[in-house]
């Protein structure tokens, strides 16, 4: 069946950055803001841009992002001649191999690409926060002429170095790329967002395959090729709310931004709603001596305790006399009695046991960072896990 | 696919509702912060493993198809069976514009229907009771017991409207059956029945022939020398909602939490229509206490014993008491609100007051500015 345009999602990698809570799943399947996963942005993103089938590209611990995608109809993705499509690597006729790259991992797909015969290709990324109208990107790219577009946004120059970095002319056609420059010539930096005319894009991944001592990636190979061979490159400036959710640290802070009025997150507006695969549960229950404040609750929350500016995520539970703040629960987290939870991402279905203390307020004394206990992780009574530490399910603690 | 089919009625108007009923059947009135009521049913019927549903109709039920949909909710899209709606079918013009007078005479609407059932035995259910019931251990009991009919009842008392109350006796027989006695004796019924589906096409059509009508008087007991009948008690909650005073309390019960973790057990979840909203903001220098959330409400003002649907907007310094906010409630700045029960969309304008009385809560229709 023909389409304009499909969506590949790069949904492989291991997220390595965020430790304990990609030792199981796949980073995209990391819950996110209460009653979502990283991957529901980028697919409800597809939906609400009217884009209907995508090819999810897995690798690194699919299971739980299989069965999270499912049938794809939370998304309104379960639909004939089309919908969300699951692409593992698969073996062929003349071999097997992993997917050794992102450019790879759609070389790897071309096949399932061709099936829809598209004009355009969008290539998306499962760990990005943000709301994004990629038909509106289409247009730009479709009135540009242009063989590729990428999404840039503005950022401090002061980090600009930490990004791939953008040069553009008057029109905003990319003159220059560069990743993570030591002395970037802008701050206009590349949100790994990208819409390629497919017979280009099918064009340079054969080339890149071809090409040995390619890495196989598309911000290190393939846009400098496309760049070096003078195709017209457009930048699509987007101003909104964006966040790369590759870090404990950016991970805590994008939740956060769930609290604050003024960072741009707003899931409140009706007219582009993000979906999920919500579990089925009553509604939060905040019991009659408990305190909650400045906080994000949802379906199936118990909160008996206090809680403050912190994200209490689906089915997660504040037991009378235990004190959340600045703290993230994630789906089925458990405080228990009397125990302290300050500045830390509890896992999901991990227990903090009864007077147990995991993380500390920074007080400016030593150098703090994000505490973390690992998904299904049970932490005994009484236990510390000071500021910095991480614990995992089998007990094993470490410094970040 | 396991024996056991359900239906549930959902005919009957219940003017005891008051505004409530006014745009929809008493099962899709909204409870407990997400829920509709036949959402109970449905999910007990799911939980029970029973795959192919019918709803019998009549009357205002737009709001009903509207939220039960193809029934994916409770897994009863199915290829063959699951979910279906059974208005009074139009070959039958005798039911086209008239209300039903009794199960029977509902039953008689969808003959058609009943006939093509898969299954060997029927569990016959309200759609106005809040409930979360095994229904496999009664299906088990009604096989075990070799009874006609096995009917479910209640040792709570609270009185409803056009109650049933069953005497048993040692063997847990019906002995007698009291149509809204004045005073009540023995079990309250909860009007769920299960019978093998022969025997109940055998009932339909000899009360169609008769021009009988109603199951508790031309069945129950009429019949009570020809049938079986026994009870099976159950002694968990259950709460027939049948007028304003009903729905109030027993919504106020939700708060209890030994109630709220009854009806939200693991074991048998209550599945509701999900409602895409994202998670409820409580802003800073909000207090909420003793409250039932859903999701995607802001909160900047009090909420106390109270039950907030999903999208209520309570604005800085409001106090809400005692309350029950359906969905996109909005609730404005420094208003005071106790004892009430706002329909969908309701607006309560900065400043405003409005009071009811425990035994009189207030009830706003749907979509009113105050």
């Amino acid at each position: 069946m023909k389409k304009e345009c499909i969506a590949m999602l790069l949904a492989g990698g291991q997220g390595s950055r965020l430790y304990v809570l990609t030792e199981n799943m796949a980073k995209p399947a990391v819950p996110f803001g209460g009653k979502y996963h990283i991957i529901d942005f980028p697919l409800s993103n597809c939906a609400n841009a009217g884009i209907d089938t995508v090819g999810v590209l897995t690798q690194y611990r699919p299971l739980e992002l299989n069965a999270y995608i499912g049938s794809g109809q939370p998304w309104d993705l379960d639909r004939d001649g089309g919908g969300v499509h699951i692409l593992p690597p698969y073996q062929s006729a003349t071999g097997a191999s992993w997917y050794k790259g992102t450019a790879n991992a759609i070389y790897q797909n071309i096949g399932f690409v061709d099936m829809y015969d598209p004009e355009y290709v969008v290539v998306l990324s499962g760990d990005h926060i943000y709301k994004m109208d990629y038909a509106e990107m289409l247009q730009a790219h479709k009135k540009a002429g242009a063989a590729c577009t990428i999404a840039v946004m503005e950022v401090p120059w002061n980090e600009a170095s930490r990004f791939g970095i953008m040069s553009v002319d008057g029109a905003d056609r990319i003159t220059e790329f560069a990743e993570k420059p030591k002395e970037p010539k802008s701050n206009l930096a590349s949100m790994g967002i990208y819409v390629f005319s497919w017979n280009k894009l099918r064009e340079y991944l054969i080339a890149d395959e071809n090409d040995a001592a390619s890495e196989n990636d598309f911000g290190k190979n393939v846009i400098p090729a496309m760049l070096g061979a003078g195709e017209t490159m457009l930048a699509y400036r987007f101003a909104g709310y964006w966040k790369d959710v590759g870090t404990l640290d950016s991970l805590w802070d994008a939740n956060m931004d769930m609290l604050a009025t003024g960072s741009g997150l707003d899931l409140f507006e009706h007219d582009w709603p993000i979906y999920g695969r919500s579990t089925n549960a009553p509604p939060a229950f905040l019991g009659a001596a408990s305190h909650t404040e400045h906080s994000v609750v949802t379906r199936g929350c118990v909160v008996e305790g206090a809680a403050e500016n912190s994200v209490l995520s689906e089915n997660s539970t504040v037991e009378e006399g235990a004190r959340v703040e600045y703290s993230i629960l994630m789906p089925g987290a458990v405080v228990k009695r009397g125990a302290r939870v300050s500045y830390a991402i509890i896992g999901e279905n991990a227990v903090v046991g009864e007077n147990a203390a995991v993380g500390s307020a920074p007080d400016g004394s030593e150098g703090w960072g994000v505490t973390v206990v690992g998904p299904g992780t049970r932490m005994p009574a009484d236990c510390v896990l000071k500021a910095n530490h991480m614990l995992n399910r089998d007990g094993k603690e470490a410094v970040r | 696919m396991n024996g056991l089919h359900g239906v549930i009625f959902s005919y009957e108007k219940e003017p005891g509702l008051r505004e409530l009923v006014e745009h929809r059947m008493p099962a899709s009135i909204p409870f407990g912060g997400r829920y509709r009521i036949i959402d109970f049913m449905l999910s007990n019927m799911q939980n029970a493993g029973v795959t192919d549903v019918g709803i019998v109709l009549h009357g205002n039920y737009q709001s009903l198809l509207d939220h039960v949909g193809n029934g994916k909710t409770w897994d009863m899209s199915r290829k063959y069976g699951g979910l279906r709606i059974l208005p009074p079918f139009a070959d039958n013009r005798k039911y086209q514009s008239e209300e039903f007078r009794g199960k029977m005479e509902a039953l008689a609407g969808v003959r058609s229907y009943l006939e093509e059932i898969r299954q060997d035995y029927v569990v016959l259910a309200d759609s106005d009771l809040i409930i979360n019931i095994d229904l496999g251990a009664v299906y088990d009991a009604h096989l075990a017991s070799g009874a006609d009919i096995t009917c479910v009842c209640s040792s709570d008392y609270r009185q409803t409207e056009d109650a049933t109350f069953f005497v048993l006796d040692g063997d847990g027989r019906v002995v007698r059956t009291l149509a809204d006695p004045k005073r009540p004796e023995g079990y309250h019924s909860l009007e769920i029945y299960v019978m093998s589906k022969e025997l109940l096409l055998r009932l339909v059509d000899e009360c169609e022939a008769e021009e009988k009508v109603s199951f508790r008087k031309d069945v129950l007991v009429a019949m009570r020398d020809r049938l079986d009948v026994r009870g099976y008690v159950f002694d968990g909650l259950a709460a027939q909602i049948r007028t304003v005073k009903e729905y109030y309390d027993r919504s106020m019960d939700m708060l209890r939490p030994r109630v709220y973790r009854e009806l939200s057990t693991a074991a048998r979840p209550i599945r509701a229509k999900e409602d895409d909203e994202t998670p409820t903001y409580l802003a800073p220098e909000s207090k909420v206490v003793n409250a039932l959330v859903a999701d995607g409400c802001i909160v900047e003002g009090m909420v106390e014993n109270s039950i907030l649907f999903p999208g209520v907007t309570v604005g800085r310094g409001a106090v809400v008491k005692n309350s029950v906010l359906f969905k996109g409630v909005s609730v404005g700045e420094d208003v005071s609100v106790s004892y009430v029960i706002a329909d969908k969309n309701v607006t309560v304008g900065r400043g405003g007051t409005l009071i009811g009385h425990e035994n009189y809560p207030i009830v706003i229709a749907k979509d009113a500015a105050v």
